[in-house]
Parts: C-alpha cells; structure tokens; sequence
C-alpha cells in the first residue's frame, strides 16, 4: 500500500467524523449514515490497512534507517490513541455514566484534529509546525461553537383526539418498534412497565378484553375505536379496528400471570417488529410530540419521523447488533428522539386519563380536571406543585417517596431521580398478579392517599375521612367499577357486637349498608347501567371524596345510654379493584381470574 | 501497457456499476397503479367471472338447486335445526356447529352479553363467547380439535361454511366436490363427529321433533330419516349459507359500497393476478393450485433485501439462508402435503377472509397482512409495497358480509 492511500484514508476518515459535528446540522438521514459509514469504514481501513501500514512503516524507517523523527512518533501515539477511542466507543459507546466513554468520545472528536496537525507537520516538513498549529485551532474554535437551542413544541390546543404525523394516513405493523427492542439497554426500565398497568391495557387484561366485546355487540363494532384510542393505539393506527389476543397453536397464551411480559419478549425473537405489539407500548408515550387536556386520546402520535440510527430497526443479528452501537457511540439524537418537555406536564397524561361519551361529552373519567382543581396544581408555588408524575412515577419506600437513584439505561449517567415506569395507581390487582414488586408500589401509593378519624357525638358514631394523599378525587379513574368503603365494628365493654357496617355478603358482593365512595352512573330511565357505562344519560351518585375533602359518616348507634361503657370501636378503610359482580362476568370468559382481594388502606381502633 | 489496460477495465466496470445503481434514481417511477373508473372497474370484473351473491332467493336457487337435491323451505330448516344438533356426533359433545361457529341467533343483539353470563366455568376460556359473534363459520384456532380434544393429525385448519357449497371442491386438497359428500364425510369421520351411520340413523328416528321433520321435508321417500336425507338436509341448509359483502354492492351497481382504497385494491387484485386463481362467485374455492409456485429456500436468498415488510419473516433475507428449510414459506405442523403429496391445494374462498384468520392450512399465519404479502411472493413473484397491501386488505375487507336472510316461499316446487 503505498503512503498517498494512508493518507487519504486518514482524510476521508477525519471529513466523515467533522461531519458528524452539530455545526454543521446535516439531516438526520446524511447524519446517520455517514455515522454508520465513518464507524464501519474506519474499523475496515484501520485494522486492515492503517495498522499493518503504519508497523511496517516505523520498523522500516525507525529499526532499520534509524531515523528519529519527532513528528513522527507523536503522530503514531495520536493514532494510537484515536483508533483506541473509536474502539471503545463502538464497542462499548458513550452512555453517559462511563467517563472512559466520556474520555473516549472527547480524545476522538478533538484528538482527531492533533492528528491531522502532525500528519501535515509529519508529511509535508516545509510545512511550518506554528502555521499549522494556528489552522487547526482556528478550525477547532469555528467547529466547536455552541449548538443552538432548539424550540420545544408547544402542547396544541386543536380539538381532536389521536392524530398522525404530517403527511401519513395511517402506520404499518413494522412502524411500531416493539418494546422488546428497548429492553436490550433500558433492562430496569422496561421490567418495571413490563409488569404495569400501562403494558397490560388490552390482551392481556382481561376485564377490557370483555367490555371492549361488550361495547362493540352494544353499540357496533366502530365504537372500538373509543376504547383502542387510549388502551391500544398501535392497532388504532394501522387500522386494525379491534384488539385481538395472540395465539400460540389453538391456546391463548396465559398473560395473566406471567412476569416481564414473556410472551412479548418470546415473540419479538421469533417475529420482530413485524408482529403488533398492543397495549401502551415504550413508543406510544414517547411518541407523543402533541397532546391537548381535553382527554379520549388527544394527542398526536409521531412513530415513522423518528431520526433514527442505521440499523436502528432491525430485530435480529449483525445489523440490530450494530444499530445498538451506533446509537451508543453518540447517543445525543436518541435522546433528543424519544423525549419531550411536555412529558413531564400533567396536561399529557390528560389525553388519556380524561374520558368522555363521545356524543354526550358526558364525563367518565375526569381525573385531570379533578387534579387541576385541587392543591396540587399550583404552579405559582414550584414546592407545591405536584403532577401526575411526582406521584405516580416516584419510587416509594416503607409508604414514602424515596427518589430512586441510578441509571435509566444500562451503563447510562447516574441520575438522582429516575423516573419509575411501574405506574402506580389503583389498579394493585392486575399487575400484582404477574409481579409483586409492582403490587407494593402501588399499596405503598393507596396507603398514602387517606386519613380516618373516629369520635362519639351524642348518641351516633362520626367518622371522618379525608383524602390526604391524592389529587385527585377517591377514588378516581374508572370509579363507577371500584369500591372504597368503611367497615365498621362497635363493640361494648363485654365484647358484643353493637354495630357493624361494611361487610361483604356471601357471594362477594357488597353488603346494601356499606356506603361505597363511587361514582354511579345510569341510563335514561335512572336504571344503574351496570358494566354498559357508555349508555350513561343520568349520574345517579358521586359519593367520591375531593382532594383535600374531609368526608364524615354517621352511625346512630341504638340504645346509646343502656350500653356498657367504655366501646370500642375498629375502623377500616377498605378498597376493592373491581366489584365482584364485575369479576363474576369476565370470570366467565377468563376462568383462570381471581378475584381481587379486599385491601385495607387505614385502619383505626379506639376506645370511647 | 498491462498496467494502464488494467486501470482502462477497472474504470469502465466502476463506470457501468455506477450508471446501473445511478439509471434507477434518475429514470422516472414507472405508474404501476392502473386506473379504472368505477364502471371500468365493475365492468372488468364482471367479465373476468366475478359475480354478485344474488340478494333474491329466486336468483340463489338458479346458482344451488340441484336435481340431487330440490331445495324446499321445509329441508333447509331442518337442516338448520340438525347444524346446531350435537346428536349428530358420537358422543353428543360436538354439533357442526361446535367448529363451524355461527349464533344461532345472530339478529339478537345481547347475545354476547347471554353468552357471557350463561357459559358456566371451564378450566380454560372457551373461544366461542367472544368469538361466536363473529359469524364466521369457523372455529377461530389454528387446527381443528375432535370431541376429545385430539387433533386431526394434519392439523389442518377450520375451513368455514359460509358460502362453500357454491364452491367446486371441498376440502383443503379439494378431495370431496359436492357439499353433501362433504357433510356425510364430516358426520362419520373418526376426528370430526365420529358416528355410525346406524347410531345417527337410530338416534335420529328415536326423536319425535327429527323424526316428523324429516317426514315432512322428504314426502316421497321411502326411509325418510337416512344418512342421504341427513345429508340432503344439512346440504340444503348450507346452500344458502351465503353472505353479501359491500363487494356484492358495487359489482350491483353502487359505487359508494366499496372505498376508494378498496377499488384500488380490487383493480390490484385483478391486475397483479390473484384473481387468476382466487376466481368465480366465491372468490377462489373452484380450482387446485400448487402453494408454493416459487420456492425460495435457496442458500442465498436476496429477494426480500430491500423489503421492510418481511422483517423477521422466515422466507429469507440477504445472506446465508441457513435456517430449516420447510416445503412452505412457514413451519409445516402436521406436515400436510396437499392433494397427492403433491402440495396442491384447493383455492381458498376469499369471502370474509378476514374474519376466518389464522391462515393457511396449518393457521402458521396469523396476520391477513402477511398472508398476502407470502401470497404475492410465492404464486407471483412481486413483493408488494405497504400501500399495495394496504389496498388489496381494503378490498378482501370488502369481501366480508352478512348472511344473507332469504325469504324462502313455503314450497319452491313440486
């Protein structure tokens, strides 16, 4: 090989990393390739050219001519060195917390200018060494000026639900990178949604899977589309129109219980991006470029304008394996692709967890505007404020917000608060089934959320709750399907049973002297709708208690002064996921369910 | 002079590779989309053998009634009744019914709702619940289970019963060819009902509510409660067994059934050839045909390289195809080999594909989406764009329709 190559080499290899530089703001589509051809070319030519060259050609001039040229063993150890980082950041990349990654990426990029210093100094010797030194510093000094910020996007205030990216009527199976994909460098991340509530919206939940049913037989199967808008925008928009279930052979795979999403993780193997992945999936929220508050899906879903990385796609082998390094190498676009400002607003999570009758605009769901009416939203007083995300995406420990410390992605910048992804909220059962670590997150997070207080006024039992912890109302959500109550137990002095409230009957269900905390919705005739919410005309009750309210019960207890004092009295505050009689129907369907226990948020004793 | 010969090929070779990979991008996109106007359109069909399910009873009888077997009000009702008759199997667990879902009654709007309620507890979820109401005529699984739960030992796929007795063959290797050949092979067969024809016969006259029925749909024979007379009374039943689409709509003379993404899919579908094999009123079912024509099992294999559809597909990317090789463009279960070993199938209906997925005759495919794309690959050679996917699933949705409720006049004939 003759020298003239070596350097053109060195040239070509030293334009296509400046290029990469953010001064000169190439697309993304020029910038991921030259990236993906600098690194590929690079590692080619100098393992199979430059060092073989370079060997022979210290041997022959420094062994066997016995030259001593400065220059040139600057030159060598600088090569040495950018070829060492380049190694490293390939291999192992520039994820934020490694600083031989940081160290890496720096003796690169700037390193790469003292080689072509003393390659010029090196080769052309009339060059003089002081001219070339002020050259490349200028050149450094123009290359290395600051990149202009970037304007955030600004929530829309259009009035539509789910829209699409610019210029495209709908997404493809392939468009949606399966969760699968983000695990191999997010691991602690992905296995704390694989679990949630968020990741088991649709197939595997099997109490949508039946109302999803029972809304398109009721209202026709259009309607769907109310309910996939939020719990499985990924068949949304490639049209699917229904959320299905996967099959392996003739059984459906059991999901219910199983842990890390096995089924997702096994199928991603066999078919990549190529089977849909359903459910609220990594993409699907950090997709969302746009949202308005208004709730039943409104935001704006951006899948197919990722900026991504050569190979980024693809699922197996060589080429997946090289996408990952590609991104690690310089992982700044990734970043920049998969998150937003808005993120951490409380107007986000609206698009979803506000819900409302399409036609009626009667509200179902109402959870952001019960937040943005409470303390919580106070965004004069920063120490105040809390959005959905301090609470629902802070990790807890022994019942108190303990940010969690460490690293989002594998090898990745330690951070001092990460943001769980296990979604805490009400729904402890379903997630619990599969996981309990996610099941104690969201008790820690319920058993915050009230207060009780018990005093004797006259001749009646008063019992104070107050929602301390949340929000929002409690209970909130879906909160026509959920149960919070007090149970009651008075005692006398002798031990009998005076009083008792809050039990449940036989069958499971909710006795008729317990005072549930619950929305009730009914249709025109006032008839309650029972599972078919979305016939709503009337609200028949809504006994929930507000943020901050404090709610007193009263219980007149009967033969108050012939009792035997003092009484004792033992209070709970109890909570149930879904009704029994809400169960016993998608039991039917789903044999292997069952049904959620009773939890019990507070308990008070006392003697009176 | 060797040396400047030498750089003289080089640069002329790297001048042809560049003009190849060059002509491509500056040669204008050649308009593969091919235009019709709707009357074009229906026009073109209409002649190419693509005809309407006719929404008259008069008209369906000219299309089923057969000498073999006058249809008459009377027969097709009990048929209708005995479709729904676990009787008919060995051990009175299975009905036709049992893999060839349909509701029984299909107008009755809370029927999900019943079928939630009313199903008692299983060990296992059973399918029909949700999947009853898709009135498919099929049972939704990948195979067909037996009684007890065994498999056939083919593993094949449900075929539904919705619209097949217009079809030429019956079967998935086009073995049988009338619809009551079929129903008396599925009646004795050990792994789908199982019975004897003296069982069926004995139960069957020991029941007074069969016994007057068949009386009255078969005056004239001697031995009214027979396995033919079975047969002849389910046959009637699923001859008119037949569904109309927004297809059918159009090709009467609506142009506002089908969407504009579904004409362009039918025009796709017309043009690119499927309709060569997938042809008739039925939309395939009349002709055998090799699956797959082209085999691409070779050890390199760079047909799907440039395709983003066929991401982890196992038909073969650029490189070395060192994976099993398999007779089909997926995992052969069962290892059924078609008519004669020969992988030659019988054309599946297309009319409410859709609704009848998994696909293929082992249900190795569970995506329409796929199914095509393998369909293009293998018996045409095109790998398809997204859109012309998109198109052609559009249309194949068009397929897909209601049973249609004829008004059946108390006696056709004499």
């Amino acid at each position: 090989m003759k020298t003239v190559h070596m350097k053109i080499y060195i040239i070509l290899m030293f334009l296509s990393g400046v290029l990469q530089m953010s001064i000169f703001n190439l697309s993304w589509e020029y910038f991921s390739i030259i990236q993906a051809i600098h690194i590929v070319s690079s590692a080619f030519v100098s393992f199979i050219f430059l060092i073989p060259y370079v060997n022979r050609h210290t041997y022959e001039y420094m062994i066997v001519k016995k030259a001593n040229s400065k220059s040139g063993i600057i030159l060598g150890l600088i090569l040495f060195l950018i070829i060492g980082s380049g190694v490293y950041l390939f291999l192992v990349g520039n994820r934020g917390s490694d600083i031989y990654g940081l160290i890496s990426y720096y003796t690169h990029l700037y390193g790469s200018f003292i080689l072509m210093l003393f390659l010029f100094i090196h080769v052309r010797q009339k060059i003089e060494a002081k001219n070339a030194t002020l050259g490349v510093l200028a050149l450094l000094l123009i290359l290395s000026a600051p990149d202009s910020l970037q304007a955030s996007d600004k929530t829309s205030s259009k009035l539509f639900n789910i829209e699409l990216q610019e210029g495209v009527d709908r997404y493809h199976t392939e468009d949606w990178t399966n969760s699968t994909k983000c695990k191999s460098c997010h691991s602690d991340i992905f296995d704390q949604w694989a679990d949630s509530n968020h990741r088991h919206l649709t197939e595997s939940n099997p109490y949508y899977m039946v109302l999803e049913n029972l809304a398109a037989a009721d209202k026709g199967e259009e309607f769907r589309q109310w309910c996939i808008g939020c719990h499985n925008p990924s068949a949304l928009s490639t049209m699917q129109g229904r959320s299905t279930h996967g099959m392996i052979a003739n059984d459906m795979p059991d999901m219910i219980f199983e842990k890390g999403s096995k089924q997702l993780v096994d199928d991603f193997a066999i078919h990549g991006n190529s089977k849909l992945e359903q459910g609220v999936s990594c993409v699907t929220c950090h997709r969302i470029t746009k949202t308005t508050s208004m709730g039943n899906s409104s935001y704006t879903l951006a899948i197919k304008s990722r900026e991504k990385y050569v190979y980024e796609e693809h699922s197996f082998g060589l080429r997946a394996w090289l996408g990952e390094k590609f991104i690690n190498a310089n992982p700044v676009k990734h970043k920049e692709s998969y998150s937003n400002e808005i993120y951490k607003s409380s107007a986000y999570c609206a698009s979803c967890h506000d819900e409302f009758l399409p036609e009626s605009k009667k509200e179902i769901v109402s959870t952001f505007k019960e937040w943005e009416k409470s303390s919580f939203n106070n965004p004069d007083d920063k120490t105040k404020h809390k959005s959905c995300i301090d609470c629902h995406m802070t990790n807890l420990v022994d019942g108190e917000y303990t940010p969690l410390e460490g690293q989002s992605t594998d090898g990745g910048e330690v951070k001092k608060d990460i943001k769980v992804h296990y979604f805490a909220g009400g729904n402890h059962f379903l997630s619990g089934l599969k996981n309990p670590i996610n099941e104690d997150q969201s008790l820690q997070l319920l058993r915050r959320s009230a207060e009780l207080d018990v005093a004797l006024n006259a001749s009646a039992l008063e019992v104070g709750v107050k929602n301390v912890g949340a929000g929002h109302h409690l209970p909130t959500g879906t909160s026509d399907f959920r149960e919070l109550w007090l149970e009651i137990t008075l005692k006398d002095a002798d031990g009998r049973v005076i009083l008792e409230r809050g039990k449940l009957k036989a069958d499971g269900n909710l006795g008729e002297d317990a005072r549930p905390y619950m929305k009730v919705f009914g249709d025109e005739s006032g008839a309650p709708v029972g599972l078919f919410f979305w016939r709503y005309k009337k609200l028949l009750s809504d006994t929930r208690i507000a943020a901050g309210e404090r709610r007193i019960e009263t219980y007149k207890i009967a033969n108050f002064e012939r009792l035997k004092k003092p009484l004792s009295v033992d209070v709970k505050l109890n909570f149930r996921i879904y009704p029994q009689w809400v169960t016993d129907v998608v039991q039917n369907a789903y044999p292997q369910l069952p049904s959620p226990p009773v939890v019990v948020l507070e308990t008070l004793k006392k003697e009176l | 002079m060797g040396n400047v010969t030498m750089k003289k090929v080089y640069y002329t070779l790297f001048f042809v590779l560049l003009s190849v990979y060059g002509l491509s991008y500056l040669l204008p996109a050649k308009d593969t989309q091919f235009h019709y106007s709707d009357a074009e359109l229906r026009a073109t069909a209409l002649g190419r053998n693509m005809n309407s399910i006719p929404s008259e009873y008069s008209e369906l009888l000219k299309l089923v009634d057969s000498e073999e077997n006058r249809l008459s009000k009377a027969k097709i009702e009990l048929g209708r009744e005995l479709y729904f008759e676990k009787m008919l199997s060995g051990d009175k667990q299975v009905s036709c019914n049992t893999c060839h879902m349909l509701s029984k009654e299909p107008q009755d709007k809370e029927r999900y709702l019943k079928a939630l309620l009313t199903t008692p507890h299983a060990p296992k979820s059973d399918c029909r619940i949700c999947h009853e109401k898709d009135e498919s005529g099929t049972d939704r699984q990948a195979f067909a289970l037996n009684s007890s739960d065994k498999p056939h030992p083919y593993l094949l796929n449900t075929l539904s019963t919705l619209n097949a007795a217009l079809a030429k063959y019956q079967t998935w290797d086009a073995g049988i060819e009338s619809i009551e050949d079929q129903v008396g092979h599925s009646l004795i067969d050990s792994f789908e009902m199982n019975i004897s024809v003296q069982k069926l016969e004995k139960r069957l006259r020991a029941d007074k509510n069969y016994a007057l029925k068949f009386e009255l749909a078969f005056k004239d024979d001697n031995e009214t409660v027979s396995l033919s007379n079975v047969e002849k009374a389910l046959g009637a039943y699923l001859r008119t067994l037949v569904t109309r689409s927004a297809y059918d709509e159009f090709l009467d003379g609506n142009d506002s059934a089908m969407s504009s993404k579904a004409k362009k899919g039918m025009a796709n579908f017309i043009n690119f050839g499927c309709k060569g094999c997938h042809t008739g009123i039925t939309v395939g079912g009349q002709t055998i045909q090799k699956f797959p024509v082209r085999d691409y099992n070779s050890i390199i294999d760079i047909t799907n390289s440039f395709n983003e559809v066929s991401r982890g597909r196992e038909v073969g990317t650029l490189g070395l195809n060192i994976a099993m090789r398999h007779n089909f463009p997926f995992k052969n279960e069962g290892g059924f080999m078609g008519m004669n070993e020969e992988q030659l199938f019988r054309v599946p209906i297309l009319r409410n594909v859709t609704k009848t997925s998994p696909y293929f005759h082992n249900g190795e495919i569970q995506n329409i989406r796929e199914a095509v794309f393998i369909m293009a690959k293998h018996q045409l050679g095109m790998n398809l764009s997204n859109e012309q996917i998109d198109e052609i699933v559009e249309f194949l949705k068009a397929l897909e329709g209601d049973i249609v409720e004829y008004e059946i006049p108390k006696e056709v004939r004499q």
